[in-house]
């Protein structure tokens, strides 16, 4: 209970900062925030974006984790290293090399999706942990083995039989990268995006209740969007378990 | 360039009226506002709408021309806004113009980064606040004050030697980190001024500012709006300018913020704009600093609590509105008030960044 | 053969991460006019830049030890089998959010309630136990600590409650039925399984904290003495016009990382003997 009090008591003095005014308290910076057209126009550019990671990095590191587990599990420390880099790498250096790099594809550097590869890079460590402990934990070779002896190939034994194994992993790696996303700002105010994040920045410099607001309404509005996403997908882990 | 500039407002103007009198606001060339229309659009970065009024300058600039501005990464620093220029060239995105610390401006130059381009009001722009090929121009100055809460600190202080009072405990913040922060750094300079150094040896500075966390009256916390408002830093160093735009912010929530320019150890800089050697929109940019030294434009930054450039120039022909005049400090606050030249920045960087973290921080 | 599943990681990896990340840390070791150098990479080792990574490191090995030992309790008592749905859906919910949740609106939080001012001090000065009258304040290395805290708990339950599921109840049964204790069961059976994992979740961690810029930058301003202070100082700072130094910091970031990861593997391969 000590841990609810330590998660929950500086949310609450937040919230308690966002609802004063120059006369006691009330919603008067909420009412600001919900009528700023950026608020809602970062918010839907950096949700979108977080949608797209989250698929990339899955596409990219399941099979990728499922390979390293069945087929070369020499490779991990290898693949885990890589996936370890993007802690080490700053993600300004990434930025400016990307842009570097890529500078010459403007079809691809102008729109807000450049990001997206670059956002891949950053939650590789945690997608990769996410599904490297899952994996641990089921047995892996024991399953392939079995729904291969049922005629399935290794393509479907993945989809079929592994993955609802590892709900939890994909759901807590899809989870994290939504949250990493909605907080990145390094990246996106370099190449001058304008993400959610970078929004949130600058009214933390500029405003006061106005940025305790912000904080408790996107705080909340992530929550809420995670508690929706478990429970829809729970649901439907049970029905696929019975 | 070895002199230091002083600048004094109000009154004595006899010196420089002469050249004033060419430039006048409103004669923008026709030409260039017809070019700068058809191209429509302009991109600025790094422009803070409560930052010297430029939220006021945009909208004017926008209804006025009818060019749509898109300002991107309103927080970014100097260097990255240099990086930007660097990092987008050639894409329809990259910035017109920029907004940069004089550092960084410099450099810029050096670099190739900037276009020239002397305005029409140049003549009567400070020579120490323009680059003698037009790479990059002053737009405005400030000065380091003090911000005080006057409901929680009834002692107001004047001086930097006040700030040490035992009264003061853990009261006092900067506006970030001197090596991180142009604005700390410039506290940092004002400290020195005020502690027997000069803008050429700021070690008396980092002193001050070693005493002052050792007596506990410095909080180590990053000053914004919202810690103002919350009370928890009831005295902060910072430009006079962005104190007189958080005045506002927590007027909001029933806070009287004070700015005080300290008595002694004064300690300006300004900021420069510069075009975009590839920008995208060329003639939009020169229109928008056109627009920025017009008196129009000056005189809004004069609105956002900061000093333009031509502030000589337009109060020796009397065009400041008095209402404009009291919102600021008086004038008595902005005699004697230093400048350094990139050189004496240089070294006081050097310094900082050698002493700050065994000295002050700590390590 | 067994490397071709790989590939495809590989090739992401190197295209978007090895060559953009290399382009830019070459600077480190190159002057202004295309030279190659080590004055910059020699300037780190002046004590200064030295106690920096020695202070980024402590704060890294306290707040990821820290976040395993309470999030790895807090997620056991989480994934308990009489756990609602909703009660696991709610803690993970939130874990998710506060695992991100940092730099400006972190800061501000935690000023807001352990500030001079914040409320659970001023609840605490009426009890006449003011902690900031003792010497307390949030604005030093262990109020940080704490504050990172906030992230690096949720963290950990995210990454170990998956491992902590696998955990069968047959393992705990089966110990049982040999006349195993609870402790027994625990040191001999459940930790052996689960030590990869913990340690995969303090490398994670000790990551995260490391590269952690914003909330130390917004808490103390650079009077905590951390790396990616210094890097942002030198790179997108107001300040520096230089970049060369924040890169040759970078470069040692990186050194320090890739020993972690060394050090992790070689004792990941002893603990993983447990598990086949």
């Amino acid at each position: 209970m000590a841990g609810l009090a330590f998660f929950l008591v500086p949310l609450a003095a937040t919230l308690e900062f966002s609802l004063r005014t120059a006369h006691g308290h009330g919603l008067a910076a909420y009412r600001d925030l919900v009528s700023d057209p950026q608020f809602w126009s970062t918010l839907e550019i950096s949700l979108k974006l977080a949608g797209e990671t989250a698929v990339a990095a899955l596409l990219l590191l399941v099979p990728t984790a499922y390979w390293v587990h069945l087929r070369a599990p020499g490779l991990r420390p290898l693949v885990t290293f890589v996936c370890v880099l993007p802690f080490v790498v700053p993600p300004i250096v990434l930025i400016v090399g990307l842009l570097d790099v890529f500078r010459s594809q403007t079809w691809f550097v102008s729109t807000p999706q450049f990001l997206v590869p670059g956002y891949v890079v950053l939650v590789l460590p945690y997608v990769w942990f996410s599904l490297d402990s899952g994996l641990r934990a089921i047995d892996v070779r024991t399953l392939t083995d079995a729904a291969q002896s049922l005629g399935a190939g290794r393509t479907r034994a993945l989809v079929q039989v592994i993955l609802p194994s590892l709900r939890a992993s994909i759901l807590g790696a899809a989870l994290l990268t939504l949250a990493i996303v909605l907080g990145e700002f390094t990246m996106a105010s370099l190449s001058l995006f304008d993400t959610f994040p970078v929004y949130v920045a600058y009214v933390g410099q500029t405003q006061a209740t106005g940025a305790a607001a912000l904080t408790i309404v996107s705080f909340g509005l992530l929550w809420a969007a995670m508690f929706c996403l478990i429970l829809v997908t729970r649901g439907r882990h049970r029905a696929a378990v019975r | 360039m070895k002199k230091v500039v002083v600048l004094t407002a109000g009154a004595s103007v006899a010196a420089i009226s002469a050249v004033a009198l060419a430039a006048s606001g409103s004669s923008i060339n026709p030409a260039l506002i017809t070019a700068a229309k058809k191209e429509g659009k302009l991109n600025t970065i790094a422009l803070p709408p409560d930052w010297a009024n430029y939220g006021e300058i945009m909208s004017t600039f926008q209804s006025k021309f009818g060019i749509k501005i898109t300002n991107a990464n309103p927080d970014g620093s100097s260097a990255e806004e240099n990086q930007a220029v660097v990092s987008l060239k050639g894409q329809g995105r990259a910035p017109d113009v920029v907004d940069d610390g004089p550092a960084f401006a410099i450099q810029g130059a050096q670099q190739g980064l900037f276009a020239p381009y002397k305005v029409s009001t140049w003549s009567t722009i400070p020579a120490s606040m323009k680059d003698p090929q037009g790479r990059w121009v002053g737009d405005y100055w400030g000065v380091v004050s003090f911000g005080v809460n006057t409901k929680v600190v009834k002692d107001v202080p004047k001086t930097w030697a006040d700030l040490l009072k035992p009264e003061y405990k853990n009261m006092i913040a900067l506006n970030g980190d001197p090596r991180t922060s142009g604005s700390a750094l410039a506290g940092v300079f004002s400290a020195a001024l005020g502690n027997g150094g000069s803008v050429s040896n700021v070690e008396p500075g980092i002193t001050f500012f070693q005493q002052l966390k050792q007596s506990g009256n410095l909080l180590p916390v990053d000053a914004t709006p919202a810690t103002i408002a919350s009370g928890q830093t009831p005295i902060t160093i910072d430009w006079d300018y962005l104190q007189l735009s958080y005045k506002k912010e927590v007027a909001k929530n029933g806070i009287t913020w004070q700015v005080v320019i300290p008595a002694t150890g004064r300690y300006g800089a300004f900021y420069a704009q510069a075009i975009n050697a590839t920008a995208p929109n060329t003639d939009a940019a020169k229109l928008w600093e056109e627009f920025l030294y017009s008196d129009q434009g000056q005189l809004l930054f004069l609105k956002g609590g900061t000093h333009p450039a031509r502030f000589a120039d337009l109060s020796a022909r009397g065009v400041i509105p008095k209402a404009l005049l009291a919102a600021l400090p008086p004038a008595t606050s902005y005699t004697n008030v230093k400048f350094a030249t990139d050189a004496q920045q240089t070294t006081a960087k050097n310094l900082v960044a050698s002493e700050w973290g065994p000295k002050v921080a700590g390590s | 053969m067994d490397w071709l599943g790989v590939v495809p990681f590989l090739g992401y990896a190197t295209l978007f991460l090895i060559v953009p990340a290399g382009a830019v840390l070459f600077g480190a070791v190159r002057d202004g006019h295309g030279g190659v150098t080590l004055t910059y990479v020699n300037e780190i080792f002046q004590a200064q830049y030295l106690n920096a990574f020695r202070t980024s490191i402590e704060l890294s090995i306290v707040t990821a030890l820290g976040g395993v030992v309470l999030g790895g309790l807090l997620a056991y008592a989480a994934v308990q089998e009489g756990t609602p749905h909703v009660v696991r859906a709610f803690v993970t919910s939130f874990s998710g959010v506060a695992a991100n949740f940092a730099g400006v609106p972190l800061a501000f939080a935690f000023i807001a309630t352990l500030g001079t001012v914040g409320v659970v001090t001023r609840w605490l000065a009426d009890l006449g136990l003011n902690p900031w009258d003792h010497g307390f304040t949030l604005f030093d290395f262990w109020g940080l600590a704490i504050t990172y805290l906030y992230f690096q708990i949720p963290l950990m339950l995210l990454v170990i409650a998956p491992a902590l599921d696998g955990l069968r109840r047959e393992w705990r049964e089966a110990a049982e039925s040999l006349g195993a204790s609870t402790s027994q069961y625990w040191l001999r059976v459940a930790l052996p399984v689960l030590a990869p994992s913990f340690l995969g979740a303090f490398l994670l961690l000790f990551g995260n904290a490391f590269s952690a810029y914003a909330t130390a930058y917004a808490l103390t301003g650079g009077m905590v003495n951390l790396v990616p202070t210094l890097i942002g100082a030198f790179i997108t700072g107001n300040v520096f016009t230089d970049p060369h130094l924040g890169k040759a910091l970078a470069l040692g970031m990186v050194v320090v990382m890739t020993v972690t990861v060394l050090a992790y593997g070689l004792l990941n391969r002893r603990a993983s003997r447990w598990t086949r």
